[in-house]
C-alpha cells in the first residue's frame, strides 16, 4: 500500500479528488471536445512514473461532437480492464501545442502497491536511484 | 528611402562641430519599418527645453552610431544604414500640460539588423541599453518594449526545453504546476532541508525550489543539499508515482562552478536546475545551451530585477527581460503573481505571460505590448507565479494566470497548521478541484470561495489551510501599471 | 428544463400544453416540412402526431408521471425520392427542439459504412460511425442490406448486433432511423426481431402523384431561376406520367435528374442558335423541346435517368 494522504498513485488532473463519476468525466470530455480536442483512452499495468506509453484502447478520437461515445470507450475498457489504471487523454493539434493538453485517471487496481525506492550507492556519498513498482515483479497482465 | 526633410545632406552634414541629432539623420519620420528591423520603444522624460523628437533622435544616436560630435570617418562606412532611425514619437496619455506628471513621450526607434551580433544577448543590450540611460539629454528613460525581427530570433536557440516538452517529461498536462520555495531561505542545514522538499513533493506538489540566495554557504554547502535533495526527490517519487523535481540552483562565482554544480546535479538524476537573473546575459546564455545538451529544465530567478524594472519612467520593462530570457533559453522565470505580495498589475503582468508563452503576439497596447511579435518556432517558457499566494486564492490565480504556469506556494505549504503535507494537500486538491469545475463550465470567479468550501468538507488539510489564510491578501497599487485602458486598440 | 428533471405536482396541477408547444417552436418546423415537401400528407400528419406524443410525454414527465423513456428509434419505408432523408433532417430538429437529442445532426450512412470486409473490422467500423452520431440521429439508409440470410459468414450480422446494443442502452444518446423499400424493410423485421421490437415510429412514404411531381418540378426550377414554357410544361407532364411506368423511377430524385438534363439541352440550343440577342427570360425558359428530345419519348428504348 502506498503512504501519502490517498494511498493512491497520483499522476493526472484529478487524483486529489473522489473518483470521477461517469457525469463528471463526461463533462470533462465534453470540454475537451469544446477546445477542439481528440480523447484518448489508454491502459496499463505499470504506472511507473516514467512509463509514457500506456497502451492505447483505440486511436485517439477525432472529428466526435458528443461525449458519449467517449464515455462508451471509457466503459467498454473499464470492462474489458478493471482492475488496470485507465487515463482518458485529449490532444490539440494546435500549432505552438501539438501535444497531450489533459490527462486524468478514470480507473484504478482494487490495491494499488506503489513503488520501492532503490538505491544503489556509488563512489562518496553519491547514489543512483531506481523507482521500482512492485506490480510488475509478476509478468504483465497478472499485476493487479 | 524617403529622406526627411529635417536632415542635413552631403558636407553640410559632417562639417566638423556639434549639430542636433535630428539633423544627423536620426529623426525619419517617413521611415518605412524593414521586417528585419530590430524595433525598439522608450518612454523619455526630455530635459527642460529640449523638444522631444531631438530627445528620441539622441536616444537613436546614443544607441548606435553617433558620438556627442560629427566625425569625418562616418564618411567611410554605410553609415545611413547603420544609424538608427526615431520614427515616431507619442505623447503619453495623462502626461504633460494639465496633469500632474511632466510629459513623457513614446519614442519608436528602428535598428538595422546587421547592428547585431547573432545570438548575443549581451550585443543587443549593449546598444540598445548600453548608454543611452545616463545622457543628459533625457532626465528618465525606460524601455517599454522590443520587436524582435525573426531572422534576428532565429540566431538564438531559445528555452532549452520549453513548456510542451517539459510538461510531456514530467507527464502533467491541463493544469498549472505546482511548487514551493523551501524555507527558511537560509540557515537550514542539508538534511533539514531536504526534508522540507520530501515533505511537500510527496503532500503533491511537483517541484521544490531553492531560493536565489541559496548557494553554498557555510551552514549548507551546495554537495550536501544536492545529495539530500535528490534523496527527498526520488523518495517522494516513490511515494506518489509522479515524476518530482527540486531546483537546484547552482548560481555561483563563475560560469565554470556553475556547470560543475549542474553536472553534479545531473549526476544525481535531477530534471531541472536553476539560476539567477544576477549572473548575466552570458552566463544565462551558456547555461542555457548546456541545458539543452544535458535534458535539463533550465530555471531563472529574477533576481535584481526590480532594481530597473519597477519605476514606470526610468530603466525597463520586465516584459522586454522576458523577450530577451526567452531569446537566452531558459525555461521558467518569475512573471508575477498579481494577487501575491510583489508588484504587478493584472494586465501588466498578462502581458509578460503572453510575451513568454504566445507563438505570435498581437499589439495589444492595454497589457503594454506595443510590437507584434512573431516567435519564429522559438519554445515558451514557462512563467512561475511566487510570493505570498495561498490556496485561498486558487479560483484567482487560475483565472489571471492559466494552465501554464507554476504556481509557488511557499508559505503557503510550509506555513500550514497540520504540516507540509497537509500543506501541500490542501494546495493540490485546491487547485484539482477548481480545474474540474472551470472544466464543467462553472464560473470560478464568483463561486471560486464556495467551490473551496464545498471541497474542504472533504479534505480535512484543505480546511485548515482556508482558515489559516482566509484574510491574507496584498492590496497595494502598482506603481507599473498600463497607460492606456483595455478598450484602447491599436492605431498606427 | 431537461427532460429527466421532474416536478412533482398535484392531480389537479395546470398545465398549458399551447405554451409549451409554443414554446418548443416546434410549429416552425412542421410549417418548414410543408414548405419543402409538396403533397405526403399521411406522412406529415405521422410526423405531427409523433411530435405531439414527444410533447406530452415530456410535459407528463416534468409532472413526475413515468411513463419510461420513450423509445425514439424510427423506421422509414418508402420508394427512392420519396423525401425519407428530408423528413429525417426535420425530426432531428423536432426531436433536438424537444430535449431528446443533445444536437440536430443527422450522420447518414449505408452498410459499406458499417460492416467491414474481414474478421474484426466490422466492430471498430460500427463503433467510429456510433461515436459520431452520439448525440444526435444516425439515419441508416437501405439498412435490410445489413442482413445477408445468403451467407452466413456476412459480417452484417455484428454491426446489428452492436446496434442493437447501443440502440437499447445509449437511448438517451443516440436514435436510429432505419429507411428503405417497404417490403424489403418489412422482410428484414422478420428476420431480425430483436431489431423490429426496438422500433417504435414507422412512417410509410407513398409515391407521388403525376400532379406533385410536377409541382416538386417547379418547386426546383424556381429555386434555380428557371421556369417552363406552357408548351414545355405540358410537356413535362407527358413526361413524368412516361416516366413513372417506366423502371429505377425515383419520384423527386428522378425529376431532378430530368430537369438537370432539360437544363442541359437548353444551353445546347441556345448556343447553337447563335442568337445575338438573348433576353433575360429566354435564359430562364426551358421549352418542350427541352424535354421532348429524352429518350422517354424515343419508342421502345428505356431510360435511364
Amino acid at each position: 500500500m502506498m503512504t501519502n494522504l490517498g494511498n493512491r498513485v497520483t499522476q493526472g488532473q484529478f487524483s486529489f479528488l473522489p473518483d470521477l463519476t461517469d457525469a463528471q468525466i463526461t463533462a470533462q470530455i465534453k470540454y475537451a471536445l469544446s477546445k477542439g480536442w481528440a480523447s484518448s483512452v489508454e491502459y496499463t499495468d505499470d504506472p511507473h512514473p516514467r512509463n509514457t506509453y500506456w497502451e492505447m484502447f483505440g486511436n485517439p478520437m477525432f472529428d466526435l461532437k458528443d461525449p458519449a461515445g467517449i464515455l462508451m470507450e471509457v466503459n467498454n475498457c473499464r470492462k474489458t480492464f478493471p482492475n488496470h489504471y485507465i487515463r482518458v487523454i485529449a490532444f490539440s493539434s494546435v500549432r505552438g501545442v501539438e501535444s497531450v493538453t489533459m490527462s486524468y485517471i478514470v480507473n484504478r487496481p482494487k490495491k494499488e502497491p506503489g513503488f520501492g525506492l532503490v538505491r544503489q550507492e556509488g563512489e562518496g556519498r553519491m547514489i543512483r536511484y531506481t523507482i521500482h513498482s512492485y506490480a510488475t515483479d509478476k509478468p504483465e497482465g497478472e499485476r493487479y | 528611402m524617403a529622406k526627411s526633410e529635417t536632415m542635413k545632406e552631403g558636407k553640410e552634414r559632417y562639417k566638423s562641430g556639434v549639430i542636433p541629432y535630428k539633423k544627423m539623420g536620426y529623426w525619419e519620420p517617413d521611415y518605412k519599418i524593414k521586417d528585419t528591423d530590430v524595433l525598439a520603444m522608450f518612454r523619455m522624460t526630455p530635459q527642460a527645453g529640449v523638444e522631444p523628437e531631438e530627445c528620441a533622435a539622441a536616444v537613436a544616436g546614443e544607441s548606435s552610431t553617433a558620438t556627442w560630435t560629427v566625425v569625418w570617418t562616418d564618411r567611410l562606412t554605410a553609415c545611413e544604414m547603420y544609424r538608427a532611425k526615431a520614427y515616431r514619437v507619442d505623447l503619453v496619455p495623462n502626461t504633460g500640460p494639465g496633469t500632474k506628471t511632466e510629459a513623457q513621450y513614446f519614442a519608436y526607434i528602428a535598428y538595422d539588423i546587421d547592428l547585431f551580433e547573432g545570438n548575443s544577448i549581451a550585443n543587443l543590450t549593449a546598444s540598445i541599453i548600453g548608454n543611452v540611460f545616463g545622457m543628459k539629454a533625457v532626465k528618465a528613460l525606460r524601455l517599454e518594449d522590443m520587436r524582435i525581427p525573426v531572422a534576428y530570433l532565429k540566431t538564438f536557440q531559445g528555452p532549452a526545453t520549453g513548456v510542451i516538452v517539459e510538461r510531456e517529461r514530467m507527464d502533467k498536462f491541463g493544469r498549472p504546476l505546482l511548487g514551493a520555495t523551501t524555507k527558511p531561505k537560509l540557515g537550514l542545514s542539508g538534511r533539514n532541508y531536504g526534508r522540507v522538499v520530501y515533505e511537500a513533493l510527496k503532500g503533491g506538489l511537483d517541484f521544490m525550489k531553492d531560493d536565489e540566495n541559496i548557494n553554498s554557504q557555510s551552514f549548507m554547502h551546495w554537495r550536501d543539499r544536492f545529495l539530500y535533495c535528490m534523496d527527498a526527490v526520488n523518495k517522494a517519487s516513490a511515494a506518489t508515482g509522479e515524476v518530482k523535481g527540486h531546483y537546484m540552483n547552482v548560481t555561483a562565482g563563475t560560469v565554470e562552478e556553475m556547470i560543475a554544480r549542474a553536472e553534479f546535479a545531473k549526476e544525481l538524476g535531477s530534471i531541472i536546475i536553476m539560476i539567477d537573473l544576477v549572473i548575466g546575459y552570458s552566463a544565462i546564455q551558456s547555461m542555457a545551451i548546456w541545458a539543452r545538451k544535458n535534458d535539463m529544465i533550465l530555471h531563472l530567478h529574477r533576481a535584481g530585477n526590480s532594481t530597473y524594472s519597477r519605476q514606470k519612467n526610468h530603466g525597463m520593462s520586465f516584459r522586454v527581460i522576458c523577450k530577451w530570457m526567452r531569446m537566452a533559453g531558459v525555461d521558467h522565470i518569475h512573471a508575477g503573481t498579481v494577487v501575491g505580495k510583489l508588484e504587478g498589475d493584472p494586465l501588466m503582468i498578462r502581458g509578460y505571460y503572453d510575451t513568454l508563452l504566445d507563438t505570435h503576439t498581437p499589439v495589444q497596447l492595454e497589457k503594454g505590448i506595443f510590437f507584434e511579435q512573431d516567435w519564429a518556432s522559438l519554445n515558451k517558457c514557462m512563467p512561475v507565479a511566487s510570493g505570498g499566494i495561498h490556496a485561498g486564492q486558487m479560483h484567482q490565480l487560475l483565472t489571471y494566470l492559466g494552465d501554464d504556469v507554476v504556481l509557488q506556494f511557499g508559505g503557503g505549504t510550509i506555513g500550514h497548521p497540520d504540516g507540509i503535507q497537509a500543506g501541500a494537500v490542501a494546495n493540490r486538491t485546491a487547485l484539482e478541484v477548481m480545474i474540474q469545475a472551470r472544466n464543467e463550465g462553472r464560473d470560478i470567479w464568483n463561486e471560486g470561495p464556495k467551490i473551496l468550501q464545498e471541497a474542504a468538507k472533504w479534505c480535512a488539510p484543505l480546511k485548515a489551510g482556508l482558515e489559516t489564510w482566509k484574510d491574507v491578501s496584498f492590496n497595494y497599487e502598482s506603481t507599473d501599471s498600463p497607460d492606456f485602458v483595455p478598450t484602447t486598440t491599436a492605431s498606427a | 428544463m431537461s427532460p429527466n428533471e421532474s416536478v412533482t405536482m398535484t392531480d389537479d396541477t395546470g398545465v398549458d400544453l399551447e405554451a409549451e408547444f409554443q414554446a418548443s417552436n416546434i410549429q416552425e418546423l412542421l410549417d418548414q416540412l410543408d414548405r419543402e415537401l409538396i403533397g405526403l400528407k399521411p406522412v406529415k400528419t405521422r410526423i405531427r402526431e409523433t411530435a405531439a406524443l414527444l410533447l406530452v410525454d415530456r410535459v407528463r414527465k416534468k409532472l413526475g408521471l413515468a411513463s419510461g423513456a420513450p423509445s425514439l428509434h424510427m423506421c422509414f419505408t418508402g420508394n427512392p425520392g420519396t423525401g425519407k432523408t428530408t423528413v429525417a433532417l426535420r425530426m432531428a430538429e423536432i426531436l433536438h427542439r424537444l430535449g431528446y437529442i443533445r444536437r440536430p445532426d443527422v450522420v447518414s450512412v449505408t452498410r459499406d459504412d458499417l460492416v467491414g470486409q474481414y474478421i474484426g473490422h466490422t466492430a471498430p467500423k460500427t463503433k467510429e460511425v456510433l461515436k459520431k452520431a452520439m448525440g444526435g440521429v444516425l439515419f441508416i439508409d437501405e439498412a435490410y442490406y445489413l442482413y445477408k440470410p445468403e451467407n452466413e459468414r456476412d459480417y452484417g450480422a455484428e454491426s446489428i448486433e452492436i446496434l442493437l446494443q447501443i440502440m437499447e442502452n445509449n437511448r438517451d444518446d443516440l436514435v436510429v432511423i432505419l429507411a428503405g423499400y417497404k417490403n424489403k424493410m418489412d422482410q428484414f423485421f422478420q428476420s431480425n426481431p430483436g431489431m423490429s421490437s426496438r422500433i417504435a415510429h414507422h412512417i410509410d412514404f407513398p409515391d407521388y402523384s403525376p400532379d406533385e411531381l410536377c409541382a416538386i418540378a417547379k418547386l426546383m426550377l424556381d429555386a434555380q431561376h428557371y421556369h417552363f414554357s406552357a408548351a414545355g410544361d405540358k410537356a413535362f407532364r407527358d413526361y413524368i406520367v412516361r416516366r413513372m411506368s417506366m423502371p429505377h423511377f425515383a419520384n423527386a430524385r428522378s425529376v431532378r435528374n430530368a430537369l438537370d438534363r432539360a437544363r442541359l439541352r437548353q444551353a445546347n440550343r441556345l448556343f447553337e442558335s447563335m442568337q445575338t440577342k438573348l433576353t433575360r427570360d429566354d435564359l430562364m425558359t426551358l421549352e418542350a423541346s427541352d424535354i421532348l428530345a429524352s429518350r422517354v419519348f424515343a419508342q421502345g428504348e428505356k431510360d435511364i435517368d
